[in-house]
């Protein structure tokens, strides 16, 4: 069990390495520098000078990958792929493009994240399985025709419309919250309520019709045969052996977007005015912030390999046929 | 006059509404005494499941009761509301399945699911409530119950987990229980205790006891009543040793005649619904087949196939699973080479090895003067026409998305045997008459033809390619008997007109002792004993081969034959 | 190219090209599934499904669109000196057919059916300066009182539209009896009362039913259109009806070309690692692995970050804007098949992992069948149903991802007409009182239209090839 952990994070090790150089790729060898500069400084006719302070102030003035002027290993590590990648690897992220240290707004803006994307997460997951459960139980009915309709239906609508209709009605012309913004501390409740429904709401279509189809799929297994046989009713069937059996793909489907919680929502983000770190990727890529890309690259990467390192011991911990080797 | 538990009245069963709808089960009356085993026989489809699910009340959605009536002592069941049913299931009749691999919930205690059905049906207190889980586990002759109480379905095997879920269908002591195909998916010796069980059981509680199989060996062994199944209807109901003596219709005779046994060597058996003649015409003897002293065909020295098991940090290879350790085979040519043993005893890589689907890990297989496991992929390729293999799963065996034609015509073509496609074409019409297929057969898809026929369409792909051996793996043990003796007269007659060598893999030893000249008994990685079909069967020197013997089935010959 | 009697000159962007080789491709596999009997036999599952036929009746109309904009070429533009010369511009036949709305251009914003404009705009009347709603140029241009004439006018134009509609659906419903009855060699009475019962295997008469509300909703529109902005206008004024018709083609693109992007790689990769399995498999794996690790909105936002620096810093290049926010729609697609090939990669390790053991292919490698054989004879006709399921299944996702991507302006281009651009360009004017809501309505509704029937579809598709739903129908 420790030893297939251990594989597991040593096998995280080159995951992270080739998305480093994915990004390296992306961000240095597709454009040089002096592009992003120009692009940066936004004239056509900047002179040479400007780009390259522009990039000796971001570190951006090094050989990409060998340096011809270095000694020794330096050959290899005064370069801006280097440099650049070691401090991804120790979570130093260094300033923005702008000038502010990314790793402190990563900090200060994980917090409205959470504060979003935890209750969406809960209730969402409540809400879809306590549906599901529902249909599952009058399965073959017109009840269980219609609720799949209204899933299929709901799943067809896109994402913007919630959130747009919700601030529509809720915010304008109801007038029980506020359309966007923040506050810490427990005023942040009225700010997130609206995000938090709509979230929830827009999951409720996919979600609850994919918890269906588990329930349905064990309903059809030969356990629950046998328990009918034991003379066991339909509710204890469905509460006691159906959903303990479901559940396993449930809740490790939800572990591995667990880590990745903690980068928030795009839209949702933007859309409310939440300052996090959806609307700080939002804002990075609004003002070219390509720092702060990379640097969110990499962390979602990272996140998301925790994340299948904790499905992988979750799986251990929920369904006792597994044992990690 | 003993009590009557079950009595079944003119029951029909209908799956499916309107034109569509097929009586599964029609208008069958049977009745079930106190202490007593009414064996329900039939081959699949006969409707069997269908009725003991239709007493159960557990029927599936598309399947209605829709004549007759099911009294438990005195008490209509079909009048029963569904809650008061619920009491009845568990109870009253309990019922056990055919694979208890899947028949119990993965993710809870063994212990809980028995204390479940027990808290339901009996109003135990809670300390109590453990004491009787081990009881019950103790009274199915689970050693270390109070381990076991704790411990999930996949930490016990087959025959255990079938123990468990009769632990949980006495936990109420019932006064019927249903036993659908209960031995089927299990190893003969496992099978033989689990009757065992179940026979102790009803001796000790007096139960009334419905048994629901398709083999005669275990009807003969558990039935005191035998009902026989067929098209849904039970064309014959008589006391076991009446039925073991004379059965009365000429179905349960057919029956008897299509099962294999040494008494029925060289002669056809018995097909049921067959077009290849009246009945009394096929028990004919067939012409000898001893003959002189024949080539060795194959050889195989000292196979071992090992897989690796990795463990830690770097998956360093700790030990291996010695799947095959060191068999040892010779194969004349034009001879049947029989190849026993349970599940898990390594005979399916026996022949896996034998035909380089799996590279052995060590020994060698020498086939016609040629060492296989030296060639590189290349050169093996060019001497696969020699070598051909018919699996056991008649439904996974061919791609579904192929049709007949070119199904056959594929090794013709791998192997370059035939390279004109007309030429191709005539050679496949002619194989498939002479595994009595008709032409307008090939062009047709897998899907469409039954498991018999598919197993034929299998041997004839196999006989494209002109090979001089054909490993049969477990061929028959899908199909069902009637079905069975088909391909097993089959397999007969092919050997005879073009002198092919088998090398038959099964775990069942009537088929052994029918068609096999020679017997390799497996156990664990190694042939414990080898020698001739009759001496082997009648003599076993091996404490294995004994046990093995011991605990097949044993169906009485009828006097007629 | 020019094509001399139409007098245009046939121009060809890269998506076009695509489209056309997808729709070759489709039409190929058609008549291959024609020919096979199995194929053949599940795909008239879906036909057979009620819900199947429905949506793909108003998919049809949806992909006629598509395609009808996906036809461009340059018009002819007067020149004085009697030579011919073609616009620099490229149109669409859609753009064709849709002139009288397209050209029917406003100041500025109004309502559906509106007559007069959204803002108010200082005039000089008799030399007095008031501030009114001025009249539009097109919409209800035709009505001298528009106050008590609209609601009749719109009413009389609402009933010639319906009648013109009715008219075409007999149309197309006699052609479809007459052909059902040769192909049957049954009698025309007998196949109009089979449909009219409702008791034809294929659902004619859902579909028939589906096709009449289509065709009454487009004769409707068509009529209104030609005196009114049905959807209302823009900010630029630009007829909403036009815009969201023009935004059916990048949808579809979306939705199609990535899948035939993507598919090549999944198909390959995932069959290799599943049938050679060892090292070969542990590469695929890490190469999907570390690319499905980054988050895709991330990765698709530095790859169009790194497309836009690009493009600036090569200006010279794109000098034609269409080419240009085309060729930024086909990296779209690229990069978000980029981010999705990896699940169907997955899903095809897994089946050919199975699949590898079976009977049928150990008996294949038992004739000495070569690798490359059995992969393309046992192995990939045998996990074509995930293949589809997937296609289908990913194409709603993707016309979704659109409208998400645009939002945050790392999707198609501005100037491309798309309804992520529309919704985009729409929400700055919530705030305004009264809200401008047609613009966003307009686009979730076409929207929502077409990625519902798709659901629908995909839902047909699966019930029909799922193997595992057939198991516990």
């Amino acid at each position: 069990m420790i030893a297939y952990i251990i594989r597991r994070v040593l096998y995280a090790i080159p995951i992270l390495v080739g998305v480093n150089v994915i990004t390296f790729i992306l961000f240095f060898v597709v454009n040089s520098p002096d592009d992003m500069a120009r692009l940066y400084l936004g004239d056509k006719r900047v002179s040479q000078e400007q780009v390259d302070s522009w990039k000796s102030e971001r570190g951006y003035d090094k050989p990409l990958l060998y340096n011809e002027t270095a000694k020794g290993l330096d050959r290899f590590t005064d370069t801006i792929f280097f440099t650049k990648s070691v401090g991804l690897f120790v979570f130093n992220f260094g300033p923005s493009d702008y000038g502010r240290d990314i790793g402190y707004e990563i900090q200060q803006r994980m917090w409205p994240s959470l504060a979003i994307a935890v209750p969406v997460l809960i209730l969402g997951l409540m809400i879809n399985i306590t549906f599901a459960l529902t249909i599952a139980f009058f399965r073959g009915t017109y009840l269980d025709f219609w609720a799949v309709v209204l899933c299929v239906a709901l799943m067809s609508i896109s994402s913007l419309f919630f959130i747009i209709g919700g601030q529509y009605l809720v915010g304008k012309l109801l007038h029980l919250v506020p359309i966007s913004g923040y506050y810490y501390g427990f005023e942040a409740a009225k700010f997130l309520i609206l995000p938090v429904i709509v979230g929830v709401i827009g999951g409720i279509g996919s979600g609850t019709r994919w918890y269906r189809t588990l329930f349905l799929e064990e309903i059809g297994k030969d356990y629950v045969r046998t328990a009918r046989a034991k003379g066991l009713s339909e509710t204890t069937l469905l509460f006691r052996h159906v959903l303990q059996n479901a559940l396993i793909p449930i809740l490790t489907g939800v572990v591995v977007v667990l880590p990745l919680l903690f980068l928030g929502s795009l839209i949702t983000e933007s859309f409310f005015g939440i300052p996090g770190l959806g609307s700080y990727t939002i804002e990075a890529i609004g003002n070219q912030d390509f720092a702060v890309v990379r640097a969110m690259v990499f962390l979602g990467a990272f996140l998301y390999v925790i994340g299948l390192i904790l499905t992988d011991i979750s799986y251990t911990i929920v369904d006792p046929r597994v044992r990690l080797n | 006059m003993t009590e009557t538990i079950l009595r079944v009245k003119d029951l029909t069963t209908r799956i499916g509404t309107g034109e569509a709808a097929v009586d599964a089960v029609n208008d069958i009356s049977f009745e079930v005494s106190r202490g007593e085993t009414l064996a329900l026989v039939g081959e699949s489809g006969c409707g069997k499941s269908i009725t003991a699910l239709s007493v159960m009340r557990l029927l599936p959605a598309a399947v209605h009761i829709v004549q007759g009536d099911i009294v438990l002592k005195g008490q209509s069941l079909l009048q029963l509301p569904e809650a008061r049913m619920r009491e009845v299931r568990g109870s009253a009749i309990s019922m056990i399945f055919q694979e208890p691999m899947t028949s119990l919930n993965p993710v809870m205690t063994i212990g809980r699911q028995i204390s479940e059905a027990l808290r339901l049906h009996q109003n135990a207190a809670r300390d109590s409530l453990n004491k009787r889980v081990v009881e019950l586990l103790d009274a199915v002759r689970i050693p270390e119950p109070q381990r076991r109480v704790s411990e999930y379905p996949h930490q016990l095997s087959g025959g255990m987990k079938q123990r468990v879920m009769i632990a949980i269908a006495m936990a109420a002591t019932p006064e019927l229980l249903i036993a659908d195909e209960p031995t089927t998916a299990l190893d003969v010796t496992i099978q033989a205790s689990v009757l065992k069980l179940l026979r102790d059981l009803q001796r000790d509680i007096g139960m009334a006891m419905l048994f629901i199989t398709h083999d005669l060996g275990v009807v003969a062994e558990m039935a005191d009543r035998v009902a026989v199944m067929r098209g849904g209807e039970i064309v014959e109901q008589s006391a076991r040793d009446e039925f073991f003596s004379k059965p009365r219709h000429p179905y349960s005779r057919d029956l008897f005649n299509s099962v294999p046994t040494l008494g029925k060597r060289g002669h056809r058996l018995a097909v049921v619904g067959d077009d290849t003649g009246p009945l009394d015409a096929v028990v004919s003897p067939l012409h000898s087949r001893e003959s002189g002293d024949p080539e060795l065909l194959l050889r195989v020295k000292n196979l071992k196939v090992y897989f690796p098991i990795q463990k830690g940090l770097f998956k360093r290879t700790v030990g291996y699973i010695k799947a095959v350790d060191g068999v040892s085979i010779d194969l004349p040519t034009g001879r049947t080479l029989a190849l026993v043993g349970e599940s898990g005893s390594g005979k399916t890589t026996v022949g896996k090895g034998i035909l380089q689907l799996i590279r052995p890990t060590q020994g060698s297989v020498e086939f016609a003067n040629e060492e296989l496991t030296h060639l590189n992929s290349a050169e093996l390729r060019k001497r696969r026409s020699g070598i051909q293999v018919v699996f056991q799963d008649p439904f996974s065996s061919m791609n579904p998305r192929m049709r007949v034609t070119d199904i056959i015509e594929e090794g013709m073509k791998a192997q370059g045997t035939e390279r004109d496609a007309a030429k191709r074409k005539q050679r496949t019409m002619l194989l498939l008459e002479q595994v009595g297929l008709r032409p307008e057969h090939a062009l047709r898809y897998p899907h469409e033809f039954s498991g018999g026929q598919r197993q034929r369409i299998c041997i004839a792909r196999a006989l494209a390619v002109n090979p001089r051996l054909i490993i049969c793996d477990e061929p028959t043990s899908a199909l069902d008997v009637s079905v069975q003796a088909q391909i097993l007269n089959l397999l007969q007659d092919l050997q005879q007109r073009m002198g092919l060598t088998y090398l038959f893999i099964t775990h069942n030893i009537s088929v052994v002792a029918y068609l096999a000249h020679e017997v390799a008994v497996m156990y664990q990685g190694r042939i414990v004993e080898h020698g001739n079909v009759e001496r082997v069967l009648n003599n076993p020197e091996h404490e294995y081969t004994r046990s093995l013997l011991a605990a097949v089935p044993h169906v009485p010959e009828l006097q007629s034959l | 190219m020019i094509v001399p009697l139409l007098d245009i000159k046939l121009g060809l962007l890269l998506t076009d090209a695509l489209i056309f080789l997808l729709l070759i491709f489709t039409v190929a596999f058609a008549i291959y599934v024609s020919r096979t009997p199995h194929l053949r036999s599940q795909w008239a599952h879906v036909l057979h499904n009620r819900a199947g036929m429905i949506s793909m009746v108003v998919l049809s109309f949806y992909l006629v669109m598509g395609l009808l904009d996906s036809i461009h070429f340059y018009p002819k533009v007067e020149s004085g000196e009697g030579k011919v010369v073609y616009s620099v511009q490229l149109d669409s036949v859609l753009d064709k057919i849709l002139a009288p709305i397209r050209i029917a251009v406003e100041k500025t914003y109004s309502a559906p059916f509106a007559t007069n404009l959204y803002a108010k705009e200082t005039v000089t009347v008799d030399g007095v300066e008031t501030r009114i709603y001025p009249r539009l140029k097109h919409g209800g241009s035709h009505l001298d009182d528009p106050e008590n004439e609209k609601s009749a006018d719109i009413l009389s134009h609402t009933l010639q539209g319906a009648f013109k509609g009715t008219l075409v659906w007999l149309l197309l419903a006699v052609l479809l009896v007459i052909i059902l009855a040769y192909r049957n060699k049954v009698s025309l009475s007998q196949i109009i009362s089979s449909l009219m019962r409702g008791k034809s295997v294929t659902p004619w008469r859902s579909a028939l039913f589906t096709l009449a509300l289509v065709v009454l909703l487009i004769g409707v529109c068509a009529e209104l259109s030609v005196y009114y902005h049905v959807f209302g206008t823009d900010k630029v004024g630009e007829d909403v009806l036009y815009q969201s018709l023009k935004s059916i083609r990048t949808g579809l693109v979306i939705g199609t070309l990535t899948t035939l992007v993507m598919l090549p790689f999944a198909i390959l990769l995932g069959i290799m690692a599943g049938y050679f399995r060892g090292w070969i498999d542990d590469l695929i794996q890490y190469l999907y692995t570390t690319l499905n690790s980054i988050p895709s909105v991330l990765l698709i936002a530095a790859s169009i970050l790194m497309l836009q620096v690009y493009m600036t810093n090569n200006a010279d290049q794109f000098n034609n804007l269409t080419q240009r926010a085309d060729l930024r729609l086909l990296f779209l697609c690229l990069i978000l098949g980029v981010t999705s090939w990896t699940g169907l990669c997955r899903l095809l390790r897994g089946e050919t992992f199975k699949l590898r053991e079976a009977d049928y292919i150990q008996a294949a490698t038992a004739f000495g069948v070569g690798h490359f054989t059995i992969i393309l004879r046992h192995i990939l006709p045998n996990v074509m149903h995930i293949v589809l399921i997937t296609v289908v299944l990913d194409f709603s996702g993707l016309v979704l991802a659109e409208a998400v991507l645009s939002y945050i302006e790392i999707g198609v281009d501005p100037t491309t007409n798309s309804w992520g651009n529309m919704i985009n360009s729409a929400r700055l004017e919530m705030a305004r009182e009264p809200i401008v809501w047609w613009s966003l309505a307009a686009a979730f509704l076409f929207m929502f239209v077409l990625v519902l029937f798709a659901n629908l579809f995909s839902d047909a598709v699966r019930d029909a090839f799922d193997p595992r739903l057939q198991g516990s129908q």
